[in-house]
C-alpha cells in the first residue's frame, strides 16, 4: 500500500528583544550562569510579571508577515506544570485567544519557484524556560535560570506539509522571514529556534488523518527532515506490520537517528490553563497595528519569485539576493538606474563584491559603492570599454573611494582596445613565439586559440579586446 | 500616658513639637511588645535594632530641622507574607520558614522612605488562608480583649499587635477578608483598599485577582494616612492602576449630612449573631442623627459570593503556590529519591492542611474536564455580583454590613471544620469579589467583645469610607481603646 | 460528584497518607458540593475585556540581581545554580 506522510510544525523562535518578556533583565545568549536574572524571572515570592511591549510588537510583525488575523485584544494564560527548568511552576503562554491566528506562508518548494501554501494557525508569545545543565560527574543536575523569560514566539502551522522537503521549505521560509524583520537571531546551535514536529500516516487517497505522534528535541532543520523520515517509515512500518500507531509523545535522538516514547496519551499532561490574574488584557491600540503593518518589508520569499520573474535571475541568484535585505535593496536600486543586465549586477554582487565585503567583514553600508557607480563600471563591461579582468581591478579602486569606474579606467589606461590595426602587431608576435602552439592548432587543435588569444592579452597588458584578438588569429592563422 | 497608646497623628504633632523623640516611641512600643507578647503572640520576629537605628534616623532629621513625613518615627508593623529585604517573609508556613527576601516589596519601600520604624513582622493563618490565624505553622495569636479567644485571620497579628498597643499601626493584606474580619475581632480599623490602588508587588500571592494589602489602625485618620502613602500606581504591578489619589488624611471629614448609606438585607439574615445585629442598627440610628439617610437595598447575589470565592481563590492559590516546591528557596525536604519524591515530600511536609485542601480544592476545579462547570462558572458569576454591587450604588453611596456574623470566637472552636471556618467570611468575601474597598470599624457598646461595622464603597471612593467612619468616631470618641492586658 | 483525591493530590505534588485520604476526601466532597450551588449567570459570555486593559513595559534593561542575592534562599546550590536531582538518566 501506498502512504502519505501529514506533517505539522511548531517553531518556538526566541525573539531579540534588549530585555526579557516579564522583566528588564537583559536578553542575551551566552552569559555566566545565573547572570541575568531578578527576582522576577526566578519565580521568587511576591513578584510579578509586566509584559514587554516590543515582544507584543514583534510578534505582531510575523502575524502580518504569515498573513495572520491579528487578535490586538488578547490575554496571557498560565500553563502549569512542575519541572526545574520552570521556577514559577507554570509558564506564562497565550491559550485560546493568541494574538495571531488564522494566517499562510507560501513556502518555495523547489528550484522553479514553485509554492505550497501552508496554513499558519496561531501566533502566540510566551516565556522561554530555563536550562539543565547535566554533568556524568556530578550526581545531580543544574539550574541556570538565564534563559527564564526570555520572549518566544510560538508559530503553529496546520498539518499541511507532506514530504519532508515540505518541511524544510517551510523551515527556511518561516527562518528568512524572522531574519527578515529582524525579531529572532535565528541561530539554531544556541537554540534560538527550536521544532516540534507532529507527524502521521495514511493510506493514499484516505481522507481522514492518521495518529499522529509528536516528537520534540528537533534541534535543527536537517534534523527535522531526518526525524520526519525516520518517524513516517517507523508509521508505514507499524501500519504493514497489522499494528496502530499509537498517539505518543516521542523524543528525537539525533545522533542514533532515532526516537524513543517520552509520554504516550495515557499520561499526558494536565497543564490547568487559566487566565494568567497577575495580568490585565492586551490591548494593542489600533493607530499601533495600523504602523506594524505598514513596517512590513516585501518578504523574501516574494521577492525571490519577482526577481526570478522579472529580472530572469536563476533560482540560486534570486534567492541570495532576496535573502539579504541590503543586497537586495542594492539590486533595486542599480535596476533603477538603468541600463545593465541584471544578471551582470547580480553576478558582481553576489562575486567580486560579496567576496570584498566577506574579506573585510563588511557590509554595503559601509563601502562607497553606490548602484551607480556599479551600473557605471557593468555598462563599461557590457559595452567593451574594459574587459571583464580590468573590471575586477576597476571595483577594488572603486568601492573604498570617492572615484568613479571612469576615473579609474582613465587614470590606469584600462580602456580596452579594438582597434584591429593596433593589435594586429601583437598577433604576428604571438605567432612567432608559439610555433609548437600555431602547429598543434593547425594540425586541428582547435582549442589551442584559446591558449594563443590568452597569449595576446599578456602582451597586450590585459587591454586587447579579446574577441577581436580571437577573429585577428583565426584569421592569420587560416 | 504612655506612647504606644498614642495615635501616630498625635505621635507625629510631639515629634515635630520636639515633645518625644522617636526613639522613645520605639522604646515604648518594645516596653510593651516585652510587657505582652507572650501572651498574645502577635509577631514572628522582632526587629528591634533595626526598628532603633531607623528611630535615631528620624531624630536626627527632625533635628536638623528637616521636614518629616506623617508616619516618619511611628511603629508600623508588617503582615509576614508582605516582602522585607534582610528580613525573614516567612507567610506563617514552615515552607518559607527560613526565607529572607532579597527584595522589599513597593509598599516597604514606600513605608521605608516615610520613615517608618518597623518592630517586626506579624503572625498570619498560613499563606493567609484562615480565619482565625490558628493555621499558623507557629504558634497561634490571642485576642488582646479575651486571650482565650482567636484574634480572626489571617491578618491575626495586624489586627492584635494594633489592639493589644505592640505598634500603632500595621499592614495586613485582605483576600476574602482577612483584614476587615480580625479588625472587628480585635476592635481596631482596618481597611481593605480597591483592587488596583495598592502595589502588590512583594506581596506572595495567595489569590492574585483578589489580593489587597491595607492598614490597620486605632483611628480613622491613622488608617487614612497609612493608605494614602502606600496606594498609587506601581509599574512594577500590571493591574495597579494608573490614577491620582487625594490626601484622603488632609480632606477627612465626618459630615455625613445627606449621605445614602445603603443596608442590604442579605447581609442581616440568620447567621448573623443577634448582639451584632443590634450594635450595627444603633450605629447606623447615629449616622442618621447626623444627617445620614438609610436606604435599603438587595444584593442577592451575596449567598452565592463565598461558592465564586473558594472556587477563585483556590485556583488561583494552586498557581500561584505551586512554586513552593524544595528547589530555589525554603524549606526542602531531606530524604529524597529524585525529582517528583523532593517535590511531593517537600510539599508535603513543608505545608499545613488548610493550604493543601485549597491547593488540591483549587488543582480539582482547573483540571480538565471540570473548568467550564467550576472555574468559569465562578468568573461569569463574579462578573454578576460586581454589576450588582454597582447597581446599588447608584441608589446609595456606601453600603453599611456588619463584618463578621459573629464576635470573636474561641481557639480551637472552629479549628479543623473547613466549611464552619469558611462561615466567618461570609460577610466580607463579596466585596473581594467585586473588587470594592470596603472599611471595618468597632461598633459595639463598650465592655463586649469588639463587633465590626463595615462599610462598602464604590470603587475609588475610600475618602466616603473614611468619612462614615470618621463620623462614628466623632460621635463615639475613642473606638479602639488598647486592650488592657 | 466523587473527587479522585489521589489524582489531584499527584497533579499538586501533594502526598496524602493513607490515613488521611478518607478526611481529605469528605472535606473536599463537602467544599465541592458547597460551591456547586453556584448559580448559572448563562446571558454573560467572559471574552477578553478590552476595557480592563494593562500597560505594557517599555524594553528597557533594568539592572539584574547579583547571583549570590538569587542564589542566598537556595537549599542547595553548586557551581553558581541551584541543584536538583538528576532531571535525565
Amino acid at each position: 500500500m501506498k502512504y502519505e506522510t501529514v506533517i505539522g510544525l511548531e517553531v518556538h523562535a526566541e525573539l531579540n528583544t534588549k530585555t526579557k518578556i516579564y522583566c528588564g533583565c537583559k536578553n542575551s545568549f551566552g552569559s555566566e550562569v545565573n547572570s541575568n536574572c531578578c527576582p522576577i524571572c526566578t519565580g521568587m515570592p511576591g513578584t510579578l510579571p509586566t509584559l514587554n511591549e516590543k515582544v507584543a510588537e514583534y510578534a505582531i510583525r510575523m502575524g502580518y508577515a504569515l498573513n495572520c488575523t491579528i487578535n490586538n485584544v488578547c490575554k496571557a494564560d498560565r500553563k502549569n506544570y512542575f519541572y526545574p527548568d520552570l521556577p514559577k511552576a507554570y509558564q506564562i503562554s497565550q491559550f485560546d485567544v493568541p494574538l495571531c491566528e488564522h494566517g499562510y506562508v507560501d513556502a518555495i518548494v523547489d528550484e522553479e519557484g514553485h509554492t505550497k501554501r501552508i496554513g499558519v494557525t496561531r501566533i502566540h508569545i510566551e516565556e522561554d524556560a530555563g536550562k539543565l545543565i547535566h554533568a556524568d560527574t556530578f550526581a545531580g543536575s543544574l539550574v541556570d535560570f538565564n534563559r527564564c523569560g526570555v520572549p518566544l514566539i510560538e508559530i503553529v502551522s496546520e498539518p499541511d506539509m507532506r514530504s519532508s522537503a515540505e518541511a524544510k521549505a517551510y523551515l527556511d521560509s518561516i527562518k528568512s522571514i524572522l531574519q527578515y524583520l529582524d525579531i529572532s537571531d535565528c541561530k539554531m546551535q544556541e537554540g534560538s529556534i527550536r521544532c516540534d514536529v507532529n507527524v502521521s500516516v495514511r493510506p493514499e487517497g484516505q481522507k481522514e488523518f492518521g495518529t499522529r505522534c509528536e516528537m520534540k528535541n528537533v534541534n535543527s532543520f536537517s534534523a527535522v527532515v531526518r526525524a520526519i523520515d525516520y518517524e513516517a517509515r517507523r508509521q508505514m512500518e507499524v501500519l504493514e506490520a497489522g499494528g496502530v500507531v499509537r498517539q505518543e509523545t516521542r523524543r528525537w535522538d539525533d545522533l542514533e537517528g532515532e526516537s524513543y516514547v517520552m509520554r504516550t496519551k495515557e499520561d499526558a499532561q494536565d497543564y490547568r490553563y487559566f487566565p494568567d490574574p497577575d495580568l490585565l488584557t492586551i490591548v494593542i491600540p489600533e493607530e499601533k497595528l495600523e504602523e506594524l503593518k505598514a513596517s512590513i518589508p516585501e518578504l523574501p520569499g516574494a521577492k525571490l519569485l519577482r526577481y526570478m520573474k522579472d529580472y530572469g535571475l536563476p533560482y540560486f541568484d534570486a534567492n541570495l539576493l532576496a535573502e539579504s535585505v541590503e543586497k537586495a535593496a542594492f539590486f533595486e536600486a542599480a535596476m533603477a538606474a538603468g541600463g545593465c543586465q541584471p544578471k551582470n549586477i547580480s553576478n558582481w554582487l553576489l562575486g567580486d563584491v560579496s567576496r570584498i565585503l566577506n574579506e573585510k567583514n563588511l557590509s554595503l553600508a559601509d563601502t562607497s559603492l553606490t548602484p551607480e557607480k556599479l551600473c557605471a563600471m557593468v555598462t563599461l563591461i557590457e559595452k567593451a570599454t574594459i574587459s571583464n579582468t580590468a573590471g575586477k581591478t576597476v571595483l577594488e579602486e572603486i568601492i573604498f573611494s570617492d572615484k568613479t569606474a571612469d576615473d579609474v579606467v582613465r587614470e590606469k589606461g584600462l580602456a580596452q582596445i579594438s582597434d584591429a590595426s593596433a593589435l594586429e602587431g601583437i598577433v604576428a608576435q604571438v605567432i612567432e613565439a608559439n610555433p609548437k602552439v600555431v602547429a598543434d592548432y593547425k594540425g586541428g587543435k582547435t582549442n589551442a586559440l584559446g591558449f594563443l588569444v590568452g597569449q595576446c592579452m599578456k602582451l597586450s597588458k590585459g587591454q586587447g579586446n579579446p574577441a577581436i584578438l580571437r577573429e585577428l588569429l583565426a584569421k592569420a592563422l587560416g | 500616658m504612655n506612647f504606644y497608646e498614642l495615635s501616630a497623628s498625635q505621635l507625629h504633632k510631639m515629634l515635630t513639637g520636639k515633645k518625644c523623640s522617636a526613639v522613645e516611641i520605639a522604646e515604648s512600643v518594645f516596653g510593651r511588645i516585652d510587657a505582652v507578647e507572650d501572651r498574645v503572640g502577635s509577631y514572628l520576629c522582632l526587629t528591634r535594632d533595626n526598628a532603633l537605628e531607623a528611630a535615631r534616623k528620624v531624630d536626627a532629621r527632625i533635628a536638623a530641622g528637616e521636614e518629616i513625613h506623617p508616619l516618619a518615627g511611628i511603629p508600623v508593623a508588617i503582615k509576614d507574607n508582605i516582602c522585607t529585604k534582610g528580613v525573614t517573609t516567612t507567610c506563617a508556613s514552615r515552607m518559607l520558614h527560613n526565607f529572607v527576601p532579597p527584595y522589599n516589596a513597593t509598599v516597604m519601600d514606600k513605608l521605608e522612605a516615610a520613615g517608618i520604624l518597623m518592630p517586626g513582622k506579624l503572625n498570619m493563618d498560613e499563606f493567609a488562608m484562615g480565619s482565625s490565624c490558628e493555621t499558623s505553622y507557629f504558634h497561634p495569636t490571642r485576642n488582646p480583649h479575651d486571650l482565650e479567644r482567636v484574634p480572626g485571620g489571617s491578618s491575626g497579628g495586624s489586627a492584635a499587635c494594633v489592639a493589644a498597643g505592640e505598634a500603632v499601626l500595621s499592614l495586613g493584606s485582605d483576600t476574602g477578608g482577612s483584614i476587615r474580619q480580625p479588625s472587628s475581632l480585635c476592635g481596631t480599623i482596618g481597611l481593605k483598599p480597591t483592587y488596583g490602588s495598592v502595589s502588590r508587588y512583594g506581596l506572595v500571592a495567595f489569590a492574585s485577582s483578589l489580593d489587597q494589602i491595607g492598614p490597620i489602625g486605632r483611628t480613622v485618620e491613622d488608617v487614612a494616612t497609612l493608605y494614602g502613602t502606600i496606594c498609587g500606581h506601581d509599574r512594577m504591578d500590571a493591574t495597579s492602576a494608573r490614577r491620582e489619589y487625594p490626601n484622603f488624611a488632609a480632606e477627612l471629614t465626618g459630615d455625613v449630612s445627606g449621605m445614602r448609606i445603603g443596608i442590604p438585607k442579605e447581609y442581616y439574615g440568620e447567621g448573623v449573631d443577634g448582639e451584632v445585629k443590634e450594635a450595627i442598627h444603633a450605629a447606623l440610628k447615629e449616622l442618621e442623627g447626623r444627617g445620614a439617610k438609610l436606604v435599603e437595598v438587595s444584593l442577592p447575589s451575596t449567598d452565592y459570593a463565598l461558592s465564586a470565592y473558594y472556587i477563585i481563590s483556590s485556583a488561583e492559590a494552586s498557581s500561584n503556590l505551586a512554586r513552593f516546591d524544595g528547589v530555589k528557596y525554603g524549606y526542602r525536604a531531606e530524604n529524597f529519591e529524585g525529582l517528583t519524591d523532593l517535590y511531593e515530600k517537600t510539599r508535603s511536609e513543608g505545608f499545613g492542611d488548610e493550604v493543601k485542601r485549597r491547593i488540591m480544592l483549587g488543582t480539582f476545579v482547573l483540571s480538565s474536564g471540570y473548568y467550564d462547570a467550576y472555574y468559569n462558572k465562578a468568573k461569569l458569576f463574579q462578573k454578576a455580583c460586581a454589576a450588582e454591587f454597582a447597581r446599588a450604588f447608584e441608589v446609595c453611596d456606601v453600603l453599611a454590613t456588619p463584618t463578621s456574623p459573629t464576635v470573636a470566637f474561641k481557639l480551637g472552636e472552629n479549628f479543623g471544620d473547613p466549611l464552619k471556618m469558611y462561615a466567618a467570611d461570609i460577610c466580607t468575601i463579596a466585596v473581594n469579589i467585586a473588587g470594592l474597598p470596603a472599611i471595618s470599624i468597632p461598633c459595639g457598646p463598650t465592655g463586649s467583645l469588639p463587633i465590626g461595622l463595615q462599610f462598602i464603597g464604590p470603587k475609588f471612593a475610600e475618602d466616603r469610607l473614611f468619612r462614615a467612619s470618621r463620623a462614628l468616631e466623632e460621635i463615639r470618641g475613642n473606638l479602639c481603646p488598647v486592650a488592657s492586658l | 460528584m466523587n473527587i479522585d483525591i489521589k489524582h489531584i493530590a499527584k497533579l499538586s505534588r501533594l502526598r496524602i497518607e493513607e490515613g488521611d485520604m478518607e478526611k481529605f476526601q469528605t472535606e473536599m466532597q463537602n467544599i465541592i458540593q458547597m460551591v456547586e450551588n453556584l448559580p448559572d449567570v448563562s446571558d454573560q459570555s467572559l471574552g477578553v475585556d478590552r476595557n480592563n486593559a494593562m500597560e505594557l513595559r517599555r524594553d528597557e534593561i533594568l539592572p539584574s540581581m547579583r547571583r549570590d542575592e538569587i542564589l542566598q534562599n537556595a537549599p542547595k546550590t553548586a557551581a553558581g545554580c541551584v541543584v536538583v536531582p538528576k532531571t535525565v538518566e
